[in-house]
């Protein structure tokens, strides 16, 4: 139904994507709760060029919904320093960046987190309506164009309550686009779907993203997903574990990407990775016996 | 629309029970207060009415004359024992300046020159004591509707002539057209013929009144160009405070509206009053605590909604209006539809009744009702919409 399109990449992609969009540098996260300290991230560097599609891959607890939370800016950091379009977010009010993130930052989360009382189209609309108090004919007509645009034409009136999985996280799609963000953070967005919705979502990302040159970032634990994108960020115990830049080896050849992401993941310079699985499998035995 | 609205507008209609109920509640609390009201102050207009339909609603009486009392020199302080002087007689001499004052108050509906004085009724070997008040003849209704009450004879107050109360006629044995003898206070004596005679149904005033001609009264009381009293009627009781005070001021005579004349009458009104406003009180009460907890278990069942808008950059302020405006809706709808039910209830009392049931459903304050009740539903929202505005998003969005 929704096909890829191998649309040739443009002479200057390679200059544009050299522009960083956003600067992650010694980023620190602690939770803390009365006397007892959970340090979550534990210094993060990294930096995503505009117009990327960057996976972010690690165990579950290794702090990548923490990271996306802070580079959502729902969640301050406790030390370090993210910049993206230039400007130090760390140093923003709460409403200032209620204003970033309503205008910069779009959401897809793993649950679709769709709200159940509205239509399709007011789901899409909602970030626009919300910041300008009304809605727009303007507004009206790109929520449209949006779900058309992944295939939801049909259903703009449905409830959200009356869509399918597949069909929540494609307007969940179409909403995080609403606002023309810079950014996309996806968080597991196709970890509650079934192998055919997952990659028609996927595919709708990539999509969307060579179409209009907004950056995505997103959080997955699907290696074959994470292959098709254009580079892959490794986070274990709260460090960036690998940064590898490699563009995407096409859609293609996913088997040959996923060796090389097992050979990546068994590369652990701690070797805490593998501690994890050790203890994972005591636990496991323990509870047998 | 708002964009707020219309989301208000959808949580409301989403969840349509606690709407219905929540609604139904402000609606059953406005009932109470309106009917609250229209019965309390149905009773009290009933109660002023009988009062206050048949006397004056200020008074302006002679000032008292207190003797003068020499400024001590020096600063020095000066014991004085006053008495009041009682070698003149209490009258109104201006009483020309004081009409045309009266007649630039608006909302005087009736104005009463009289001359009061107590006499004796005599017919063969019966004396009664009676109050005479000598009135202007064309005067005679402006206070009470003596020519309205008249049951046998006229309404005419020729110079010779007196109207008396039934029950004073009964009393004395004496009928239309005959003759009654008076003697007054101030020992002079006439012979007067009977014109009408009125029952009003105020034991006062058919038993213990007469009325006179006011000529007749300057005459038997010796009182050639003063008046005892000037009565006013208002067509707003409830300004007699201010026009009496007004009244006062520029012409230094003493002026009493209804209500200071009447101590009972003003405490047993304060005590319905206040009774009353326990009552609205607790309707009030009622609503705040109603909507605000049902908005607040709102709050809590949308809080990964709440989480999700948040996430994309909604404002918090958008979030606390969504909310404060679900009570204000609550609010308004619920109190016009209490003010229906209110107003419905009086007149269906009011009619089975017969008119037993002193309820006016003219007087249910569905004004007040409709500001309260919406400025409680609002006030109720507060809380809950802090609430949902505080929500944490990433906590919320994790639930």
């Amino acid at each position: 139904m929704i096909k890829l399109k191998m649309s040739n990449i443009p002479v200057n992609e390679a200059i544009v994507k050299a522009v960083p969009l956003l600067e992650v540098s010694d980023l620190r996260k602690t939770f803390v709760d009365r006397d007892f300290q959970t340090p979550v991230l534990k210094g993060v560097n990294f930096t995503i060029g505009t117009g990327e599609m960057v996976a972010m891959l690690g165990p579950s607890g290794s702090g990548k919904s923490t990271l996306l939370s802070i580079l959502g800016t729902l969640m301050k950091p406790t030390s370090g320093s993210f910049r993206m379009l230039g400007r130090e977010l760390t140093a923003l009010s709460q409403r200032e960046l209620s204003d970033f993130r309503n205008q910069q930052i779009g959401f897809i989360f793993q649950y679709h987190h769709l709200l159940p009382d509205f239509s399709a189209l007011e789901n899409v609309l909602f970030p626009h309506a919300g910041r300008v108090g009304r809605e727009t004919r303007a507004g009206r007509e790109r929520a449209a164009m949006l779900l058309e645009r992944v295939g939801m034409q049909d259903r703009l009136h449905y409830r959200a309550t009356r869509l399918s999985g597949g069909q929540k996280q494609r307007v969940a799609i179409a909403r995080a686009l609403m606002n023309q963000p810079a950014l996309v953070l996806a968080d597991e967005p196709t970890g509650n779907l079934d192998r055919e919705n997952a990659d028609q979502a996927f595919a709708l990302m990539t999509e969307m993203q060579r179409e209009t040159g907004t950056t995505f970032l997103l959080s997955t634990h699907d290696r074959e997903l994470a292959e098709r994108c254009e580079r892959r960020i490794y986070i274990r115990n709260g460090v960036v574990d690998l940064e590898r830049v490699e563009i995407a080896e096409s859609t293609e050849a996913p088997r040959s990407g996923l060796r090389v992401i097992e050979g990546t993941s068994v590369i652990d310079k701690t070797g805490e990775g593998l501690r994890l699985d050790a203890q994972r499998g005591r636990d496991g035995r323990h509870s047998a016996g | 629309m708002r964009f707020d609205l219309k989301v208000a507008l959808r949580y409301l209609l989403s969840n349509r029970l606690q709407s219905a109920l929540l609604i139904g509640g402000v609606a059953i609390a406005v009932t109470v207060f309106t009917f609250n009201a229209a019965l309390i102050n149905g009773l009290a207009e009933f109660q002023i009415a009988r009062v206050v339909g048949n006397s004056s609603h200020v008074t302006i009486e002679p000032a008292k004359p207190m003797p003068a009392v020499a400024p001590a020199r020096d600063g020095a302080e000066r014991l004085v024992v006053s008495q009041r002087a009682l070698e003149r007689r209490a009258q109104i001499k201006q009483w020309r300046t004081v009409e045309s004052i009266v007649d630039t108050i608006p909302g005087v509906t009736g104005v009463s020159a009289n001359i009061l004085g107590t006499g004796l009724v005599s017919r063969g070997q019966q004396t009664l004591p009676v109050t005479l008040k000598g009135v202007e003849p064309s005067r005679l209704s402006a206070i009470a509707p003596i020519g309205d009450a008249i049951v046998e004879g006229e309404p005419q107050l020729g110079l010779n002539d007196i109207l008396i109360g039934r029950r004073l006629a009964n009393d004395l044995g004496i009928r239309i057209g005959q003759p009654i003898f008076i003697a007054s206070d101030q020992g002079r004596e006439r012979s007067l013929t009977v014109r009408g005679l009125y029952a009003t149904g105020v034991e006062s005033l058919d038993a213990r009144l007469a009325f006179i001609n006011l000529a007749t009264a300057r005459v038997l009381f010796n009182l050639p160009d003063g008046l005892s009293e000037i009565e006013i009627k208002l067509s707003n009781v409830y300004m007699a405070r201010a026009v009496a005070k007004q009244l006062a001021d520029t012409t230094g005579l003493e002026a009493t509206a209804w209500m200071d004349k009447n101590q009972r009458l003003r405490e047993a009104l304060e005590g319905q009053g206040s009774s009353g406003n326990i009552i609205k009180m607790f309707t009030l009460i009622t609503i705040v605590v109603g909507v605000a907890s049902a908005l607040l278990l709102t709050t809590f069942r949308r809080r990964p909604e709440i989480g999700i808008m948040r996430s994309f950059g909604i404002s918090e302020n958008f979030v606390l209006s969504v909310f404060m405006l679900q009570g204000a809706l609550i609010g308004i709808i619920g109190s016009i539809v209490g003010c229906l039910l209110g107003y419905g209830f009086s007149v269906f009392l009011a009619n089975v009744s017969g008119g037993r049931l002193p309820v006016d459903p003219s007087l249910g304050q569905y004004d007040v009702a409709l500001l309260l009740a919406a400025a409680a539903s609002i006030l109720a929202a507060v809380w809950p919409a802090r609430a949902a505005s505080r929500i944490d998003p990433v906590e919320a969005i994790s639930q």
